[in-house]
């Protein structure tokens, strides 16, 4: 079967990614390390369980916790929360930029939401909307807010007036404005906004489920703690560690795709 | 008195004009009975709530907590992150033996470490350090290391021509030509070192602005809460002014490249 240019594309995207990791043999610390700890203390232990007891933990978990239900929801929470943060901080970012007053009217009150640390947003919503799966949403979405929005804003703002000025005399409609002039001219920042917005919304999304033991691997991880499963707590890490290593190196691919397809204008 | 005419051409009166009637409409809304949040407190409670905090001392010894905390993990998080990014910068073996490692424990969210801290050291300050330390090292250990990286070539050679020895390298040409970077990273972290500090008191150790908001979210006072939640974000614009400041006044040079990093 002939592979489209499209999966051609992201395959070769996959490929220069690959070649661009550091060398495998950098692993070496991190495997002596495993090595090491599992042979000074290979057994139980209430602080320091060896590395076979955390895959012992995992199976356990896996069979008795539903570990990925427990992980589906997280990630569920995390992909939805994110989605919608990006096309909020879109939509709202272009709007705020599109107008030179209406910048510089909100510039001090939205610089003041993103300086407060986004966990604080949890209590704040327990408070105002109770415990439910609506307000796990809406706490991730207000973390990844912010970064997105206001990087939208100020390259919408930095856009050559000549452009829109052609725009103009062309008589396109807001719609293609929105899709031939401003929506180029602004992937790079949405990009940038979005890679600072991904951890903080993994962070929250966690957070959450650990304040409020809605189910998630937060929930799990802090159970676990309360009842002194050490071995379970390490093999939770290490599991979350892998989340955030592949979350940051998928985003990595789609955001050379991007890049190839809406390059940087100078 | 130019001066003090281009200070008041500078404050942004519509944004602040903006905030102010933004409390208006909130506070008028409230007072009329339009918006039925049961929990949603007035922006004017609010300002009581913050007197009520100052007043008692309460908001005090917490935001010290906290500031403490940020500031002795942010400061272990430099020293370790400046060292261990010198090294690898300099070290190109050393980056072939480690990069990978870097690079699997690096995306790891931080509060990923709260339940191992937790089981470690308890309800404690220690716990509190180890979420903030481990997650905030790595920005400023990866723009050291890029800084470093990034320093020309010819300037090692122009030191070696000048007869230098390798402790005067690092400290006359390797350490300034990387300073940009280092600060860069620093800023990064010390945003991020706050973040972790108000994670750690909220799952772990019951002190300071993170715990103050749980612990007013559970006593059911939306004042407090909003109160605190006020405290805490003007105390991150306050740490990231003074640092930018900071950095202005001693390192004029190197300050153009961290305001573009915000």
């Amino acid at each position: 079967m002939r592979s489209s240019p499209t999966g051609r594309r992201w395959a070769g995207q996959l490929r220069t990614m690959l070649a661009s990791l550091p060398p495998a043999r950098g692993l070496l610390p991190l495997v002596l390390l495993l090595v090491a700890w599992q042979l000074i203390q290979g057994g139980p232990s209430p602080y320091f369980p060896g590395p076979a007891q955390w895959w012992k933990a995992t199976e356990a978990l896996f069979d008795r916790e539903h570990l990925l239900a427990a992980f589906g929801a997280t990630t569920a929470t995390f992909l939805e929360g994110l989605a919608l943060a990006i096309v909020l901080g879109t939509a709202l970012g272009v709007l705020v930029g599109i107008s030179r007053a209406a910048a510089r009217a909100l510039q001090p009150l939205l610089e003041f939401m993103r300086a407060i640390p986004p966990p604080v947003t949890v209590p704040v919503a327990t408070l105002l909307i109770g415990y439910g799966t609506g307000m796990k949403l809406t706490v991730v979405v207000l973390s990844g807010l912010w970064p997105i929005l206001l990087n939208a804003a100020s390259a919408v703002r930095q856009i050559d007036p000549l452009l829109l000025d052609v725009a103009h005399s062309f008589r396109l409609t807001a719609w293609q404005r929105m899709n031939r002039i401003i929506l180029p001219a602004i992937v790079p920042s949405l990009l940038i906004g979005i890679r600072i917005a991904i951890p903080l919304a993994i962070v929250v999304t966690l957070l959450v489920e650990m304040l409020t033991s809605l189910p998630g691997i937060g929930a799990l991880m802090i159970r676990s703690q309360r009842n002194y499963q050490s071995s379970e707590v390490y093999a939770l890490l290490v599991l979350v560690g892998l989340f955030g290593f592949v979350v940051n190196d998928l985003f990595a691919v789609v955001e050379g795709v991007i890049m190839r397809r809406w390059p940087p204008r100078e | 008195m130019p001066e003090r005419r281009r200070l008041l051409h500078r404050i942004n009166w519509p944004g602040l004009s903006t905030i102010a009637l933004a409390f208006l409409l909130w506070e008028m809304l409230l007072r009329a009975g339009f918006a039925q949040y049961q929990n949603l407190p007035a922006p004017s409670a609010i300002a009581g709530g913050l007197v009520e905090i100052a007043a008692s001392g309460q908001l005090l010894t917490d935001t010290l907590h906290t500031l403490r905390s940020v500031l002795v993990g942010w400061g272990a998080a430099l020293v370790a992150g400046i060292v261990l990014g010198l090294l690898l910068g300099v070290s190109r073996t050393l980056r072939r033996y480690c990069l990978a490692s870097i690079e699997v424990l690096r995306p790891m969210p931080g509060i990923a470490f709260a339940p191992v801290a937790l089981l470690l050291f308890g309800f404690s300050l220690q716990m509190e350090l180890m979420v903030i330390i481990l997650p905030a090292l790595w920005p400023v250990l990866i723009n050291t290391m890029g800084a470093v990286m990034g320093v020309h070539a010819r300037l090692f050679e122009v030191g070696r021509t000048f007869r230098l020895s390798r402790g005067e390298i690092l400290r006359k040409i390797m350490l300034p030509a990387a300073l940009p970077g280092v600060l860069v990273g620093a800023r990064l972290s010390l945003t991020l070192a706050l973040v972790l500090a108000i994670v750690a008191e909220m799952v772990g150790n019951p002190a300071g602005l993170g715990y103050a908001v749980v612990r007013e979210q559970q006593a059911m006072r939306p004042e407090l809460v909003f109160a605190y939640v006020v405290a805490i974000g003007a105390l991150g614009v306050i740490l990231n002014e003074v640092l930018t400041g900071a950095v202005a006044r001693l390192f004029p040079a190197a300050s153009g490249r961290l305001r573009e990093a915000a």
